[in-house]
Formats: structure tokens, C-alpha cells, sequence
């Protein structure tokens, strides 16, 4: 059942206009009376054993409450792949070992942030320095020293996955190459940085508010971090400016606000400065890829073995997903008869890397889409028919992983071919001028348990009332992507309110219904979204009778929910307003309120996702072959979203996205010298301005995804990943330089071209 | 790195202005547009407890051009107006190039030019326009007043010859001659929006046999002040403008460059893009000087 006027409507943000007037409450902007400002001491080397920490300096300084170390911590591991207790691999606050520059040692609060940071900079700290090491080919060489006791080699887990018989494969391929890429680390750059404000509450419990994506998570790890009962911890989520899984998980400045707050009785808070951010931040997977893929003669894929080294930086963070998803995503969109993954994640001196939009999946997609242009290349056909020759399809199957239930991919390849001018662009190449494609493929949230919930992956709960309006409850977590609109569009579709009937309360985990895996993976619209619709279906199963025993309705009747209205479809002047209906069921049920509660968990969907987005992006860039300079002068986007719920919110992911690829693609990188961070500001670290952005033009594949609400599935994550190949492709057509490593950087084009020397 | 604290002090005259660095000689620093400064002093780069403001000083943000005299930027003069004035876009295209495409409309809107001069950033954009037009700063001191010319006036990375009670009062640039070009080009092997990795200006006259004289080069970025390029400059000087002559004489600027590698480009790249930009900007220079389009 669709409802236009709001499914796909283009629904500007229903909090856009408090954040554009400055009016939405982020975390920092909290002051609760008697807060202490916290400031967190960090390692200054990559790697070494603590010898001595003295505090007492610092404990005596003026203004200062409470100075904690690892010591005074209850010591508890902690890790989000709480499935896998051997990979929780963090601590609150550093005990014998630091691991990284940034590592977190020692945590004060203080009257003001001032005496905060100088008390840090009096509490002394003895090392015993260790080996670093900072690239994964160090770390896994034979006798290197371990960064973690537990880990083999330094390799903390490997995944691996196969199907089909390589070995046939590569026999009967006409055509094998093998090429190793090389992908590097990017900040998320949220414009929100850190924050967390703990305060303690009757009884032993403590209030956290925090720029998270992932209340729940938060909730669980810092209740055990703690020692405290689960529902002695409340996370509040206010608005949060971004996170693209830079903010999903339990962080240690979110754990020291509440131990302290805890431990000093008054409210405690941190805000990290840009400079820490990215300096000690996550950061996305840096890895070498090693990728050999054999094809029939006219262009048939025929086998691929793919090997990763993720960079995993000093902890596991959510490398274990990353490295599954770089597998999944290794061999998605084309027909692979045979395939073998093999993915280690690897300790480095490193900050950690973490989830990054896309997850995997820009790192694997850069590698295999570039290396179907490398093979169309050869192989002399046209990379968007190569693609066409191999691409799946609806109801294709990865053996014992997943069934692809939607997919627009063809259409998409076509349609781009067709908006980007593709044929004649590609065949009459003005000098210096190129133009390339890239594709790709998301999941739409994982259906793998691996924080291990006992409760629903998704839940919201409705509440309707007699003047007509409802109260949507859920836990889901928007952090600017807009899931707070959509989630209303999607109740007020399925209840036939307005969207501005709905109260909505999100994100607060003493109020909101349990549970919500959070924002990430491009799960929220999909698992989030069926919630929403199932506790809907059951309020309107509370409000059909009431019809029905009204106007007296023979049973074929058909109550249809429109327009705040609730009436018989054959006979829609049989019926009332909505809020009229809920009043006469008030009264049958003698004032005991309307709620419901829906929830959403995926069942019996293989081992990755419900369901997969699919497209193609082609972008035209201009090389300057004097200067190296790349201007990307236009993409194009044909994708697969299933059917999007607001249109306006796909397109700014899809903005969005190409802002962060054209980064990844081009300028972000991080400069490192011995494990230390060069570039902490962002006049240092560049990401794409307003400037760099190119004009976008975009076509959505008319699909239905049957397991999704509405009809809808993932958009905005795995859009981030055609765009590097693509541009890369772009600049091999206009120059005949190949880039195998990002980002594609202008010294590099010239050295490529052999005018610049190494 | 805690938030500083500092008195601001706004005078109206400069007379005022002068007497309170002497009053706060101690721990003073002059403010115009403060996007330099500010950043510095957040950063903990610097520190001062008392910021002299000119941003109230009368008749400082003059922008004047005469024929006799030629351009005179007063030191309050933002870098979007200067950009935007029409007397510098006709006369000084190169300088109105570096006010339009330097920093970011923000920065532009606050930030002065003689702010970045005071600077002394060895990228700082306005610099190689100036010098290439062969500006000069007026400094003035309770004592007087000094003019010195641009060249002398950088002594490297945030260093010139400023005395510590001397304000840059004003910038001033001769009027060119007939028959002229000029043009700045600067890049980023990053963004559109950064920190120019390498910038080139050059001016050049052509006299009535069609000789090139007065010619000037100047590069930013590729030394610890920004530079000016003699050997190409005499190379072309009276000569006809050839083209294996301007290659010859792009190739000259990368002797004059001294580069370093760092989080912006290698230096490497930058003495390939100093003969790529020399090239370019003559080519303009002799175009425009031809008659040809701007
Ligand atoms: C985001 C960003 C981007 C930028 N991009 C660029 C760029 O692309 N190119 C570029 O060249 N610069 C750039 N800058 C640097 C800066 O904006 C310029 O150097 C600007 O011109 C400085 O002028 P201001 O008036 O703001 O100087 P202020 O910050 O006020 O002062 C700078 C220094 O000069 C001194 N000073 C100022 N006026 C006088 C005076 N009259 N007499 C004596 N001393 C004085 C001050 O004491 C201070 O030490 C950028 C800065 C930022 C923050």
C-alpha cells in the first residue's frame, strides 16, 4: 500500500529549520549546574609499556576534582562484537600498555576546561618504549613484536569465504590478471565532534547524553565497563551533527564521564577538539588488496581470489565487520561461478580503524571495479557491456550467504550509459578529457548478531490519540541522515496522518522501546522502518472494529486510512476522523490507552543482509597533463533504492556521497611519520569543499524491495564507493595513467605520465 | 592549547594606536581582519594579552588610485574589496586575481591585504602580485615614518622588518606603463578551497620596437619568503619575446625557488609547477601586453 502524497514525496527535514536557526540542542551546548570539565591524557608514543604513572601533581593542582587511570578502573574489556568475547580487545583507560599515539592513559575533571588540560599536563607518565609498527607488511613480519599477547602474528581475526572451484576456474579462463591495490585510511570528518555529558542519578544510576550512533550499544557496553546493571545506565542521543560509523561504539571518553560523574556526584563532561579527532580518531581501513579474477574470452567472469590485509590500527574496533563485508563486497554485483576470500585484520602502532560509510565495501569496490575496467580494457569491450555481461540480477543467489530479492543493477548501467552520453563520450575522447564508471552494492543493515541482542534489531512504539495525533517511541538513531522524518513519513503513510500529527521521541534508552542496533550498515530505513509498520498495523487492528461496529459494515468491507480519516473504501461516507475512531475505542476499552509495539529482526536472509542496493556512477573529469591538477567536471548516478520514501533526503545522500568519494578519490589523506598524525586541522587535512563539488545529475531505477517498508531498501552508503573508480577510470581514459592506489593525487598523474621524477 | 584570554583595545586614530603598543609593549599584537592571528593564538602558536584593533582606525581601509601616483591600500583594506575595486582590477589585474581566488569568501571578507603581508607566510598570495608591481609598504612609527620596498621587506617564514611599535600603514604601487601585462597563477594539488602550494606573477611592458622590459617574476610557497626571480628576469629584459626564450626563462624561476617538502606537496612538485606556472603566466603577460584578451 502506497500512500504518494507522502511515500517519495520530497519532504524537506522536519528539524531543519531549529538546526538552521541554531535553535537544535547538541550535546555540548548542555550545562547542568556543578559540571566539571573532563580532559583525557593520551599517549604520546606508538607503542610501550607503562612503567609508572604519578598523578598526584595533578590532584593537587587548584580546581581539580578527580584524576583517574586504568588502576582506578573496575578493568573491563570491552569490544562491540560482543558474540566474539575474545576479540573485546579495549580497556576503559590504558593498564600496563599503550598502543598507539592517542591511546587513552589518564582522564581529569576539573571547574574548567583550562585546569583540566594543564592537570593532564602534570600527571607524569613513565613508558618503556616498544617496537612500532606502522604499516601491515611490518606488523606481520615473522618475530615482530605482539601489540596484543592474544593475537597470532599480530593478525587479530581472519575471515575467510569460497565457493565454487577456483581452480577449474582459472583453468578454463582465456584471460587471468592479477593486480594488488592499494587503499588509504580517511577521517569521517563529522562537522559535530565528540561530546559526552554524564551526570549522576538516584540510586547508583548515572544519565549520559552523547553524540552517538548507537545509544543501545553504549548502554550495554558501559553498564559492563561500569559494573553496573544494564538499566542503571541511561543514554540520551540529542542531535548529532554526523558520524558515518565514526561514532558506533563505546568510546572511553563516554565511560570516564560517567565513572567520574559517578565517583565527584557531579555532572562531568568532555568535548574533543578537532585536533584530537583527528589525531587518536577512527578512521576508515587502509589496506593492500590482492585481487587475481580469470574471464572467458568474450568477457565471462570465471573465478576471483581475493586477498586483504586490513590495517587495523591498535584495536579490533569494528574491523571484524569491515573484514567480512570487504569479502561480501569483493565479489558483489557480477556472477562469480567460483570465489575465495581471504581477509586478516591486522594490529598496527595506528590510530584504530573503525566503521566508515561503506564498511568494507569502497576499499573492495575500488580494487574490483578497477580492475573490470583493467579487464575491459584488455579485453577490448566496453566496460559498461562488460558489466552488463556479468551483472545479477533479481533472484540471483550467493551460495549460503544471500538471495539478491531486488535488483536494479542492469537497468542501472543502462540508464547510466544513456544520461552521461556515455557511448559517444567514451569513442570521441577530446584530449585530456576522460570519462569513467564505477558500480556498486550495499547491504541494507546486517542480519548478523554480532553484539549478540536478546532483543529485537529494530523496535518503535505508536501511541494514538483521541485529538487525532500519535506518538512514534523508537530507539532509532538519526544522526543527521534524517531517519527522524522518514520514520514519521513511514507511520503517517501506514496510520493516513499527516506527517506533522506525529510526536516523535527517538533515542533515549530509559524511554524508547528496546532495542535498536543503532545507525549503521543502512539498516535504520528498512529494519527501523518495518518496525514503525508493524506497530502501526496493530493500532490500526485496534481501530478496524470500531467501524465495523459503528456504521454496522458487512464483512467484505475494506477500512481504508487516508487523509485523517478512517472509512470504509466501497463507502468512505461510512467512517470518521482518525481521532474520532480513537476516541470510540478509548471508550470500549474504558480509557486504557492505544499503544503497540512492532519490531523488526531479519530471519532466514542468509548470512549479510535482508536486502542490496545496486548502481552505477560515471563521472567526466578533465586532466591537466602539465600539472596533474584532476577537475571532475560531472556525475552522473543511475541507482537502485528500492522505492524511496523521501526523495529529497536520497538525493543528499547521494550529494553526500559524492562529497566523501570525491575526497577518498582525490584529496583526504592522512600524513603519518612514525605513527604520529602530521595533519590535525583541516586546513591540513582536506576534505572537498562546496568548490571542489561537481554538478550531479541522477535517475532512481524504479524497484520494489519486497522486505523492505514501502517497498524501500538502502541509499546513501554504498553510493560512496563507485565514485573513486570511476574517477579513476575517468582519468586512465583522458591520460592512459592507472592509478592502483588512492587517492589519485596530481604528483602521481605526473609521474605516471613520466614527466615528474619519483 | 586553552582558550586565550587577551584584552582588545579598538582605537580611533593611529596615533592612538601607536600609543598603546607602547603602553602594552610587554604582550601586544596588532589586529586587522584577525584570520591569521586568532588561529595562532588558539593554536598557542602566539600569545599576547593585549590585541590592538585597526579595524576602528579612521580612513584605513582607503583604496586610491591615481594616475600620477598609483594605487595606494590603505592597511584596512579587506582582500574582498581590493579585489572587487575597479581601478585594481584595470590596473592591477594580477593583485584583483589573487584578492578573488585566495582563502575563501569568509577569509576575504575579514582578511587584509596588509595583514597578509604582516604575515610573512611564505604562500602568502598578495605578495608575488606586489612584487611583481613592484609595490612597496609605508611603516610608521611614533618616531616617523619609513617607506620600504616589498622585496626588503619579507625576512622569512612570519618574519619582516617590522619593528615591534611600527605599523604597515599603508601598501603602495607605482602606476604601470602602457603596453603591459600581467598575471598570477597559483594551485593546490588538493582543493579548490587551500593554502596555494605554488603561486607565479609576472609583469612585463613591451616598448615600441616590441621589446620586453621592466619585466618582474616573482614565485610564493617555494621559499622561506616569497620570491623574486632575477636570472629570468634579466634574461628576458630588452629581449623580443620568443617562445623558447619564455621556456627558457620559466625554467630560469625554478633556479630562484628553494622548496620543501611538506604536508602540501614535495618539493619536487613544486619546482615542476614553478616552470609550468612561469610558462603560463609569461604567456599571459606577453598576450595581454600584445593587446591580446586579458
Ligand atoms: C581558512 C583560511 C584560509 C586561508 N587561505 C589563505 C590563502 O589562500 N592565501 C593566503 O595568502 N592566506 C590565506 N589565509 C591566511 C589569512 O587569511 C591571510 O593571510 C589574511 O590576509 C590575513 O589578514 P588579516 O587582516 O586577517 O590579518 P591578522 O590575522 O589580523 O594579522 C596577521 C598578522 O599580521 C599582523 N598585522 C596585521 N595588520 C598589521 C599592520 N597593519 N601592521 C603591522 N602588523 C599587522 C598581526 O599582528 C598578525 O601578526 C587563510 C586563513 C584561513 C583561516
Amino acid at each position: 500500500m502506497k500512500n504518494p502524497a507522502i511515500i517519495g514525496a520530497s519532504i524537506p527535514r522536519l528539524d531543519a529549520r531549529q538546526k538552521v536557526t541554531g535553535q537544535a540542542l547538541y550535546t555540548d551546548d548542555l550545562t547542568l549546574p556543578g559540571m566539571l570539565f573532563g580532559a583525557i591524557l593520551r599517549s604520546p608514543v606508538p607503542h610501550a609499556r607503562i612503567k609508572r604513572i604519578d598523578v598526584s601533581k595533578a590532584k593537587a593542582l587548584a580546581g581539580v576534582k578527580d584524576v583517574v587511570t586504568g588502576a582506578d578502573t573496575p578493568q573491563v574489556k570491552f569490544g562491540n562484537w560482543r558474540l566474539v568475547p575474545d576479540s573485546q580487545d579495549e580497556l576503559p583507560l590504558a593498564v600496563d600498555k599503550v598502543r598507539f599515539i592517542g591511546d587513552e592513559v589518564a582522564a581529569v575533571a576539573a571547574l574548567d576546561k583550562e585546569t583540566a588540560l594543564r592537570a593532564c599536563s602534570l600527571i607524569e607518565v613513565e613508558y618503556e618504549e616498544l617496537p612500532g609498527y606502522f604499516s601491515v607488511e611490518d606488523s606481520t613480519q615473522e618475530g615482530a613484536a605482539l601489540i596484543h599477547a592474544e593475537s597470532e602474528g599480530n593478525v587479530s581475526l581472519a575471515r575467510k569465504i569460497k565457493y565454487g572451484d577456483l581452480e577449474a576456474g582459472f583453468a578454463q579462463a582465456d584471460y587471468v590478471r592479477e593486480d594488488t591495490f592499494r587503499v588509504h585510511a580517511v577521517s569521517h570528518a563529522y562537522l559535530e565532534p565528540c561530546s559526552s555529558l554524564a551526570a549522576p542519578d538516584e540510586g547508583g544510576r548515572v544519565t549520559l547524553w552523547t553524540s552517538t550512533q548507537v545509544p543501545y550499544i553504549v548502554q550495554c557496553l558501559l553498564a559492563s565497563t561500569l559494573g553496573l546493571p544494564e538499566n542503571h545506565v541511561r543514554v540520551i542521543k540529542l542531535n548529532t551533527g554526523g558520524g558515518f560509523g565514526g561514532k558506533m561504539e563505546l568510546r572511553k571518553w563516554e565511560f570516564c564521564a560517567a565513572f567520574m560523574a559517578v565517583r565527584t556526584g557531579r555532572p562531568v563532561k568532555f568535548t574533543l577538539r578537532r585536533a584530537d579527532e583527528l589525531a587518536s580518531g577512527r578512521r576508515r581501513h587502509g589496506m593492500p588488496i590482492r585481487s587475481k579474477v580469470g574471464f572467458s574470452k568474450d568477457g565471462l567472469l570465471m573465478a576471483k581470489d581475493f586477498d586483504v590485509l586490513l590495517d587495523g590500527g591498535a584495536y579490533n574496533s569494528m574491523g571484524p565487520t569491515a573484514t567480512f563485508l570487504c569479502g561480501n563486497f569483493g565479489a558483489m554485483l557480477y556472477r562469480y561461478p567460483a570465489y575465495r576470500y581471504l581477509g586478516r585484520h591486522v594490529y598496527t602502532n595506528k590510530p584504530p580503524a573503525g566503521a566508515m560509510r561503506g564498511f568494507g565495501a569502497p576499499q573492495a569496490l575500488f580494487a574490483a571495479e578497477t580492475q573490470m575496467n583493467m579487464a575491459a580494457h584488455d579485453l577490448g569491450i566496453d566496460p559498461i557491456d562488460l558489466r552488463l555481461l556479468n551483472a545479477m540480477e533479481t533472484g540471483d543467489e550467493i551460495p549460503e550467504v544471500a538471495t539478491i530479492s531486488s535488483c536494479g543493477f542492469k537497468e542501472s548501467l543502462v540508464k547510466v550509459r544513456q544520461m552521461s552520453g556515455w557511448d559517444v563520450k567514451r569513442q570521441e575522447k577530446k584530449p585530456g578529457h576522460g570519462i569513467g564508471v564505477g558500480c556498486y552494492s550495499f547491504i541494507s543493515g546486517g542480519v548478523f548478531n554480532w553484539f549478540n541482542t536478546k532483543y529485537n534489531f529494530a523496535s518503535a512504539e505508536v501511541r494514538v490519540f483521541e485529538d487525532g495525533t500519535a506518538h512514534l517511541l523508537t530507539m532509532a538513531t538519526d544522526i543527521g541522515q534524517g531517519s527522524d522524518t522518514v520514520l514519521r513519513q513511514i507511520l503517517a503513510a501506514e496510520l493516513g496522518i499527516g506527517v506533522d500529527k506525529i510526536r516523535l521521541t527517538a533515542s533515549d534508552t530509559a524511554v524508547t522501546p528496546k532495542a535498536d542496533l543503532g545507525t549503521w550498515g543502512s539498516r535504520v530505513t528498512l529494519m527501523a522502518g518495518n518496525a514503525v509498520v508493524q506497530a502501526a498495523k496493530k493500532i490500526k487492528e485496534m481501530l478496524i472494529p470500531v467501524v465495523f461496529g459503528h456504521f454496522d459494515l458487512n464483512q467484505i468491507h475494506d477500512i481504508a486510512f487516508e487523509n485523517d480519516r478512517v472509512f470504509s473504501k466501497a463507502r468512505p461516507d461510512k467512517g470518521f476522523s482518525f481521532g474520532e475512531c480513537v476516541y470510540k475505542a478509548l471508550k470500549g476499552r474504558r480509557g486504557e490507552p492505544l499503544t503497540a509495539f512492532g519490531a523488526y529482526t531479519p530471519r532466514n536472509k542468509g548470512l549479510v543482509s535482508p536486502a542490496f542496493s545496486f548502481g552505477a556512477q560515471v563521472a567526466e573529469v578533465e586532466v591537466d597533463e602539465q600539472t596533474g591538477l584532476i577537475q571532475v567536471h560531472k556525475m552522473y548516478t543511475a541507482h537502485d533504492c528500492g522505492v524511496p520514501i523521501n526523495k529529497m533526503a536520497v538525493e543528499g545522500q547521494l550529494e553526500g556521497s559524492i562529497h566523501m568519494g570525491l575526497g577518498y578519490a582525490l584529496m583526504e589523506d592522512f600524513v603519518m611519520k612514525d605513527g604520529r598524525t602530521l595533519n590535525t586541522t583541516f586546513l591540513d587535512y582536506k576534505i572537498a569543499t562546496a568548490q571542489d563539488m561537481p554538478p550531479s545529475q541522477s535517475v532512481e531505477i524504479d524497484t520494489y524491495e519486497p522486505e523492505g517498508p514501502f517497498g524501500a531498501k538502502e541509499a546513501g552508503e554504498g553510493l560512496v564507493s563507485p565514485t573513486a573508480p570511476a574517477i579513476a577510470e575517468g582519468v586512465f581514459h583522458a591520460t592512459g595513467y592507472r592509478c592502483l592506489d588512492l587517492p589519485i593525487t596530481p604528483p602521481k598523474v605526473l609521474q605516471g605520465l613520466g614527466r615528474l621524477k619519483g | 592549547m586553552a582558550t586565550p584570554h587577551f584584552t582588545v583595545h579598538q582605537p580611533a586614530t593611529l596615533e592612538e594606536a601607536l600609543d598603546l603598543l607602547g603602553r602594552h609593549r610587554a604582550s601586544v599584537k596588532l589586529l586587522a581582519g584577525g584570520t591569521d592571528l586568532i588561529m595562532k593564538l588558539r593554536g598557542g602558536a602566539m600569545s599576547a594579552d593585549h590585541l590592538v584593533s585597526l579595524n576602528r582606525v579612521g580612513g584605513l581601509n582607503r583604496i586610491n588610485y591615481q594616475d600620477e601616483d598609483g594605487l595606494v591600500l590603505g592597511a584596512g583594506a579587506r582582500i574582498s574589496d581590493v579585489a572587487a575595486h575597479p581601478d585594481v582590477r584595470k590596473h592591477y589585474p594580477a593583485l584583483a586575481h589573487a584578492c578573488s581566488v585566495m582563502a575563501t569568501t569568509q577569509i576575504r571578507n575579514m582578511g587584509t591585504v596588509a595583514g597578509n603581508l604582516a604575515n610573512a607566510a611564505p604562500s602568502a598570495d598578495t605578495a608575488a602580485p606586489l612584487l611583481a608591481y613592484r609595490g612597496s609598504v609605508v611603516l610608521v612609527e611614533r618616531g616617523g615614518r619609513r617607506q620600504v620596498k616589498l622585496e626588503e621587506f619579507f625576512k622569512g617564514p612570519g618574519l619582516t622588518v617590522l619593528e615591534p611599535m611600527e605599523i604597515l600603514e599603508a601598501i603602495r604601487v607605482p602606476v604601470p606603463p602602457g603596453r603591459a601585462g600581467s598575471s598570477y597563477l597559483r594551485l593546490s594539488a588538493r582543493s579548490q578551497v587551500d593554502i596555494a602550494a605554488v603561486g607565479v606573477a609576472g609583469f612585463l611592458a613591451l616598448d615600441l620596437d616590441g621589446c620586453m622590459m621592466g619585466v618582474r617574476l616573482a614565485c610564493a610557497s617555494v621559499a622561506p619568503t616569497p620570491v623574486r626571480c632575477p636570472e629570468a628576469e634579466a634574461m628576458l629584459e630588452g629581449q623580443r619575446p620568443d617562445p623558447r626564450l619564455l621556456a627558457r626563462a620559466a625554467v630560469a624561476c625554478v633556479r630562484a625557488a628553494r622548496p620543501i617538502d611538506d604536508l602540501r606537496a614535495t618539493a619536487n612538485y613544486r619546482r615542476a609547477m614553478v616552470q609550468v606556472l612561469a610558462g603560463r603566466v609569461l604567456q599571459k603577460c606577453l598576450s595581454m601586453a600584445q593587446g591580446g584578451a586579458q
